[in-house]
C-alpha cells in the first residue's frame, strides 16, 4: 500500500508531523514501513506559461516558445510534441541543477538562444507519467508564474510504502491510513460528506433496481452525465506514485478514487442497463449466479460484485450517462466463495478479498465531487442502494483481561481513548465491563485479544516492561531432545573426522533415482506441484544429493572431497527417516612436501577408517547393493554390534565417470540404528596380554568372513581379539595366498604359559584345517 | 705430562678425547706407565712421586671430564643443527572438517531454549491440513494462505510450511504446561535469490493457565536470546499479524552490519526483522480442546540467523555441499 504525505493530509492534518516522524508512527502501530521516498524537486525550476510557441525555422521537431516565468520572459527551444501556446508549464531556469547533474546554461540550439527547459515529470525526479512535458492544472493547487514547484505539496511530495498485513484491509485506502494515524496522532479525521441537490433532475427518472434474493453484498448508485473529462495532473501523478494506470481516463479516476477511499467503485454505461436502444429507464438486477457469486446484471452480466468487472459493460468512451456503483462484499464471504469455486478475478479482488470500505456513499461522494470538478458533467439527484443484514459485533473485555494479557496494567482512560479513536463504539461500557462494539470496516477484529491487539499497538509493545515467565519446573528432556542431541555428537564427530557438513532439500529428480535402481515415492502420494523437474520427488537417499556436490566441488577445483550429511530421506510409502551418509572423493590428503605433491587416491581401507573414527566400530560383510551406485566388487554391508546399519562401498567407475569424480567412496546408514548410549567399562586383566602370528595359506577367493567365522567358532577363551595384518601373493603360491593373522590371548587369572599359547592356537589351526581345508605355510 | 693437558685440551672430538684417554689413563697409558717407573725410584722418593703422579691424574681426570661435556654439548649443537628445518615451509589448514553454518546455528538456537528448560520437538516433515493450516486459525479460504505457497501431495497430504503443527501435535498430545521448541526443515514453493523451497525454522510455545502467560514475558524471553545470539544489539517490537496469535509482533535487532547507521543489507532502515511472536490466539487453543490457557509462541528462520551471523550472502549456496563455503567454518 503506498501513501504519500499530501494525499493523506487530504484526511488527516499532518501539520507538524515530519515525514520521518510518520513513518517511526506506522512501524510502531503495526503497519510496517517498506520505503520513503522523498520527491526532492531542485531550485530554480519554477512555474511558467508558454505565451507563444513557433516551429524552429532549421529543425523539425524543435519549437521556439516564448515562456513568462514571473519575473520576465524568457525564450526557450523546447522538442516536446505536446508544447503548445497557452499551457502552464514546468520551466528549469538558468542556473537549476537538475536531479540528473545537468546545469541549465543558455544555449543556441541550430542558432536560435534558449534560456532554460521545460521539463517532463521525469526530468525533474517526479514519476513518469507520459511523454512529453508536463501540463499543469489546478489539480495540484494554486500556483503563480515564477514560483518555485518545489514549494508545490503536491509535487514535491514524500512517499511512503506500507507492507501491510493480511488482516489489514481496512489500511487498503488512503482514507484507511489516516484512519489508523488519527488514532496514533489523536487528531480527527476529516469526513467528505457530499451534498445532494435537490434540484437536480433524480436518478428515479433513469434507473431502477431490483434483487432477485437477499444476497451478502451492499451496493450503491449514483448517475451522472459525463461531459468533458479531462484526467487531471494530480491522477496521473499519484497513479505513477502507486504504479498503477489504467486505460481510459474514467478507469484512471475510478481507481484513484477507490485508491484514496477505500470503497469499490464501477462505472457502466446507462444505456448496457435498457432494454433498447433509446429507453430512458435502465434496470439493473442482482442476482445469484450458479457458482453462487452476486452478480450485476443488464443485457449480460455486467459484473461479478468484489470480483470483476467485464470488458462490454465498461465505458467506451468518457461521456453520456453513466451509473457509478459503489459495492462491498464482506471478505471473509467472498474469500470463502473463491476457495470453494474459483473464477477470474479483476484487479479489484485483492481489495474486497482482505475487506474493501463498507461505508459506500462517502467513497461515491467523493468520486462524484472529484468528476464534477474536473469536468463539465452534471450529477442526477439521489441515489439508489441495497444494503444486506450486518449483525453487529460487539466484544466485551474486562480491565483484568486486558492486562493480563499485556502482562502490565494499562489506565482505564488511555484505553478508551483508543478505542475511541480506533472507531470502535464503547458508549455502552459499565463500569466492570468494555463493551466494545466493533465498527463494520474492522473485519480482523472478533475476539477479545483483538481488541488487546489494538490497545498494545496503540499504547507501543516498548512501552510494555519485559518480565520473566515464572513456570512449574520440570524435566522437559524427552526422546525428541535426546535424538537431537545426538545428531549433534555424530555431527561433531564427522566433522571432527575431516567430513563438511552437507544440507540438502529433501527433494531429489525421480528420473535419476529410478536409473539408479532406487525405489522412489508411489505414484499415488507423489508430490503434486514440484517446483522444478529435478526437484520432483522425496529423496529415498541422501547419496544422489552428495554425489551432485561432490561433482560440483571438483569441477571447483577441489582434489579431495569429504562430505556427510545427517537428514531425512522417505521410503515409497512416504514414510520418514533419518540417514547419515559419508562421501570420500579423491586425494586421501592434500597435496604437501611430505607427499611431495602426489598424495595418494582413497582407497577402501582409509575410508573404512575414516568412517569407524566417527561412528565407531564396525564390522563389514560382502553385499549386493539394491542400487547401481557401487562398485560390485568392492560393496560391503556394515554392521554394529552385530545388527545390519547400512552399507560402505566404492563408487560404480561409470558413475564416478558420470558426475565426473575421481576414485569416491561412499557410506549411508540407517541413523536410528547407530546406537547412542553411555559406554560401560569391561573389566580388564591385569596380566600380560601375548600376541602369536600366524600366516595361513588359503585359495584366494576364500572370503575372510570365512575365516573368521571358523575362528570365532573355535577359539577358547583366551582370545581376546584377532586381525589381519598381511596379505601376500606370489607365483609360486599360484592360485592361493598367505594372509598373516595376528593373535592377542590374555587370561583373567594369570599370564599365559607358552603351552597353553600352542594349545590354544592347535585349536583353531584344526578347526581351519578340518572345515575349511587350509593351515599354515 | 703437561703436554697431556694441553692435548686434552686441544681435543676437537669425543673420538680424540677418548684416544688420550686410553694414552693417559689405560693399563698401558702414560700414567701407568709413570707408576711402574716410581717403583724402580728409591724409596724415599717414592711417596713424593705418587704424590705427584696422584695430584696429576686427578687433575687429568678433571680437564678430561670438563673437556668431554663441552666437546659433547658441541656434538650435540652440530647434530641438532643438521637436523634444521625450515618451520616456514610447514604453516598449515586444519584437516578437520565443518559443521554447517545452518545446522550450527540451529544448535546454538536450541542449546539456548534446552538451557531455559524448553523441550525439543520434531515432528515430522510430511503434515496434514488440519495440523497445519486448519488448527492454527488458516482455514481454507484465509488470505493467509497464499502467503505460503505449499506442496502438495497427490493424497491431500503436504509438506509443512513451518514447524508450528509439531506445536498442534504436541498439544493435542499432552497437558499443559507446555514449554517447547519445535525446530526443523520447512517448505514453500519458492525459489530465487532470497529463497529456497526448503528451510528450517525454529518455533516455541509456552502455554499455562489463563492470566499466567503474558506479552511482557514473551518480549523477556526474545529480548534475552537475542541478546545471547547476537551480542549487545537494540531490539525492537512491531505490532503485526499472524493467524495464529493474536496480539502479534515482528522482532527487529539493529543492524549488525551498520549498527543502526542504515545500509544495503537493512535497506537503510538500521534495522533487522528476525522473528515472528504473539500471544497464541484463542482459536488456535479451541482447535486443540485446550480451556482456560493463555501462551505464547514465536518463531524464527534459521537461515536468516546464520546469514546475519556469519554474514553469508548467497542463500541457495547452503544447499549445494559447497566446500569454498564450508572450509570458511573449520
Ligand atoms: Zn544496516
Amino acid at each position: 500500500m503506498i501513501v504519500t504525505k499530501s494525499w493523506l493530509n487530504e484526511w488527516i492534518d499532518l501539520e507538524g508531523h515530519s515525514t520521518e516522524e510518520i513513518a517511526k508512527t506506522f512501524n510502531a502501530i503495526g503497519l510496517e514501513v517498506d520505503r520513503v521516498h522523498t520527491y526532492s524537486i531542485p531550485e530554480k525550476i519554477v512555474f511558467g506559461k508558454v505565451l507563444e510557441c513557433v516551429k524552429h525555422p532549421d529543425a523539425d521537431k524543435l519549437n521556439i516558445c516564448q515562456v513568462d516565468i514571473g519575473t520576465s520572459t524568457r525564450q526557450i527551444v523546447c522538442g516536446a510534441s505536446n508544447v503548445r501556446a497557452g499551457l502552464d508549464v514546468v520551466v528549469a531556469t538558468i542556473g537549476a541543477v537538475m536531479p540528473n547533474g545537468m546545469q541549465i546554461k543558455p544555449v543556441k540550439l541550430r542558432g536560435v538562444e534558449s534560456e532554460g527547459m521545460i521539463c517532463s515529470a521525469s526530468e525533474i525526479g517526479l514519476e513518469d507519467i507520459s511523454q512529453g512535458i508536463v501540463e499543469l492544472d489546478s489539480s495540484i493547487g494554486a500556483f503563480h508564474l515564477g514560483q518555485e514547484v518545489r514549494e508545490n505539496p503536491i509535487l514535491n511530495d514524500d512517499l511512503i510504502e506500507l507492507e501491510l498485513t493480511a488482516n489489514r484491509g481496512d489500511c487498503l485506502s488512503v482514507r484507511g491510513v489516516a484512519r489508523d494515524l488519527s488514532a496514533a496522532f489523536n487528531k480527527p479525521i476529516k469526513e467528505y460528506n457530499y451534498e445532494d441537490n435537490d434540484e437536480k433532475r433524480g436518478i428515479g427518472r433513469i434507473l431502477s433496481l431490483h434483487s432477485e434474493k437477499d444476497l451478502d453484498v451492499s451496493v450503491c448508485y449514483k448517475a451522472l452525465d459525463l461531459k468533458d473529462l479531462k484526467l487531471p495532473l494530480i491522477v496521473k501523478l499519484r497513479l505513477a506514485q502507486i504504479n498503477e494506470n489504467r486505460e481510459t481516463d474514467i478507469e484512471s479516476i475510478l481507481l484513484y478514487t477507490t485508491h484514496a477511499s477505500g470503497v469499490i467503485l464501477r462505472a457502466y454505461s446507462h444505456q448496457y442497463f435498457c432494454e433498447k436502444e433509446d429507453d430512458v429507464m435502465a434496470t439493473v438486477t442482482l442476482s445469484e449466479n450458479e457458482d453462487g457469486y452476486a452478480c450485476v446484471r443488464g443485457k449480460s452480466t455486467a459484473s461479478t460484485i468484489g470480483v470483476i468487472q467485464y470488458d462490454d459493460s465498461k465505458l467506451q468512451e468518457s461521456r453520456g450517462v453513466v451509473l457509478l456503483e459503489a459495492s462491498y462484499v464482506p471478505p471473509d464471504i467472498i474469500s470463502k466463495k473463491m476457495a470453494d469455486h474459483k473464477i477470474e478475478a479483476g484487479p479489484m479482488f485483492y481489495k474486497t478479498s482482505r475487506g474493501s470500505e463498507p461505508e459506500l456513499s462517502g467513497g461515491l461522494g467523493y468520486c462524484i465531487e472529484f468528476i464534477a470538478a474536473h469536468s463539465a458533467s452534471t450529477t442526477f439527484g439521489g441515489n439508489i442502494k441495497l444494503s444486506y443484514n450486518v449483525k453487529e459485533k460487539i466484544v466485551i473485555i474486562n480491565q483484568q483481561e486486558i492486562d493480563e494479557i499485556i502482562g502490565a496494567s494499562i489506565d482505564k482512560g488511555i484505553i478508551s481513548n483508543i478505542l475511541k479513536n480506533l472507531g470502535f463504539d464503547i458508549s455502552k461500557s459499565s463500569s466492570e465491563n468494555f463493551i466494545v462494539q466493533v465498527p463494520q470496516f474492522r473485519h480482523d477484529i472478533e475476539h477479545k485479544q483483538d481488541i488487546i491487539e489494538e490497545i498494545v499497538r496503540m499504547v507501543g509493545i516498548d512501552n510494555i516492561p519485559s518480565k520473566p515467565l515464572v513456570l512449574k519446573e520440570d524435566n522437559r528432556l524427552e526422546d525428541d531432545y535426546f535424538t537431537y542431541k545426538k545428531r549433534s555428537v555424530y555431527r561433531h564427530r564427522a566433522a571432527q573426522s575431516g567430513f563438511f557438513e552437507s544440507v540438502h532439500f529433501v527433494f531429489d529428480e525421480k528420473k535419476t533415482l529410478n536409473t539408479y535402481g532406487f525405489e522412489t515415492t508411489k505414484e499415488e502420494l507423489e508430490l503434486l506441484n514440484p517446483i522444478v523437474q529435478t526437484l520432483d520427488t522425496l529423496r529415498p537417499t541422501l547419496l544422489t544429493g552428495m554425489l551432485k556436490a561432490a561433482s560440483n566441488n571438483v569441477k571447483n577445483g577441489y582434489k579431495s572431497v569429504k562430505l556427510f550429511e545427517i537428514g531425512s530421506v522417505f521410503t515409497p510409502l512416504r514414510e520418514e527417516s533419518s540417514n547419515m551418509a559419508f562421501l570420500f572423493s579423491g586425494a586421501i590428503e592434500p597435496e604437501s612436501l611430505a607427499n611431495s605433491g602426489k598424495p595418494q587416491e582413497v582407497d577402501f581401507a582409509a575410508f573404512v577408517q575414516k568412517v569407524s573414527d566417527v561412528i565407531g566400530r564396525i564390522e563389514l560383510r560382502e553385499y549386493t547393493t539394491q542400487h547401481t551406485l557401487s562398485h560390485p566388487y568392492q560393496t560391503a554391508q556394515v554392521f554394529m554390534n552385530n545388527q545390519a546399519v547400512g552399507e560402505l562401498f566404492r563408487v560404480h567407475p561409470e558413475v564416478e565417470k558420470a558426475y565426473d569424480l575421481p576414485t569416491t567412496f561412499m557410506c549411508e546408514l540407517d541413523f536410528s540404528k547407530i546406537e547412542y548410549r553411555l559406554k560401560t567399562a569391561q573389566k580388564s586383566s591385569k596380566y600380560q596380554a601375548s600376541f602369536r602370528d600366524l600366516s595361513l595359506i588359503m585359495p584366494q577367493d576364500m572370503s575372510y568372513q570365512s575365516v573368521k567365522d571358523v575362528i570365532q567358532k573355535s577359539a577358547t577363551a583366551e582370545l581376546i581379539r584377532f586381525y589381519p595384518v598381511d596379505k601376500y601373493s606370489d607365483e609360486s603360491l599360484g592360485e592361493h595366498m598367505s594372509l598373516s593373522l595376528r593373535f592377542v590371548l590374555q587370561s583373567e587369572e594369570k599370564t599365559l604359559e607358552e603351552e597353553e599359547i600352542t594349545k590354544s592356537m592347535d585349536t583353531i589351526l584344526d578347526a581351519l584345517k578340518s572345515e575349511l581345508g587350509i593351515g599354515l605355510r | 705430562m703437561k703436554e697431556w693437558y694441553d692435548a686434552i685440551q686441544e681435543a676437537q672430538s669425543v673420538e680424540r678425547l677418548e684416544e688420550i684417554r686410553i694414552s693417559v689413563f689405560g693399563k698401558k697409558g702414560v700414567l701407568a706407565a709413570e707408576f711402574v717407573k716410581m717403583k724402580k725410584a728409591p724409596n724415599e722418593e717414592k711417596a713424593t712421586i705418587a704424590k705427584e703422579l696422584n695430584t696429576h691424574k686427578a687433575n687429568l681426570m678433571s680437564e678430561f671430564t670438563a673437556r668431554k661435556i663441552v666437546l659433547q654439548t658441541q656434538e650435540l649443537q652440530k647434530a641438532m643443527q643438521a637436523e634444521a628445518i625450515d618451520v616456514s615451509l610447514f604453516s598449515t589448514n586444519s584437516q578437520a572438517g565443518a559443521l554447517h553454518p545452518v545446522m550450527e546455528t540451529m544448535d546454538r538456537i536450541v542449546e539456548y531454549f534446552s538451557s531455559m528448560n524448553f523441550a525439543v520437538k520434531t515432528g515430522q516433515i510430511v503434515e496434514d491440513d488440519f495440523n497445519n493450516f486448519e488448527a492454527l486459525n488458516l482455514p481454507k479460504y484465509h488470505p493467509a494462505r497464499d502467503m505460503q505457497d505449499t506442496f502438495y501431495f497427490k493424497d491431500e497430504m503436504l509438506l509443512r510450511t513451518h514447524t508450528s503443527p509439531v506445536q498442534i501435535r504436541t498439544m493435542m498430545n499432552t497437558k499443559p504446561p507446555i514449554r517447547m521448541i519445535a525446530p526443523g526443515a520447512v517448505f514453500r514453493r519458492d525459489y530465487d535469490l532470497t529463497h529456497t523451497p526448503m528451510f528450517h525454522q525454529i518455533e516455541g510455545l509456552v502455554v499455562d493457565d489463563a492470566g499466567k502467560v503474558s506479552f511482557a514475558n514473551l518480549k523477556f524471553i526474545l529480548e534475552d536470546f537475542l541478546k545471547y545470539m547476537f551480542g549487545d544489539v537494540e531490539v525492537r517490537f512491531r505490532p503485526s499479524f499472524f493467524p495464529f496469535t493474536e496480539p502479534s509482533a515482528e522482532v527487529d535487532i539493529s543492524c549488525v552490519f551498520c549498527q543502526g547507521e542504515g545500509c544495503r543489507v537493512c535497506s537503510k532502515t538500521g534495522w533487522l526483522e528476525v522473528l515472528g511472536c504473539g500471544i497464541v490466539d484463542p482459536n488456535v487453543f479451541e482447535a486443540v480442546r485446550y480451556k482456560d490457557v493463555s501462551g505464547y509462541a514465536f518463531g524464527l528462520g534459521v537461515e536468516r540467523f546464520a546469514m546475519l551471523i556469519h554474514h553469508i550472502g548467497d542463500l541457495r549456496s547452503l544447499f549445494e555441499g559447497d566446500i569454498k563455503l564450508l572450509e570458511q567454518f573449520q
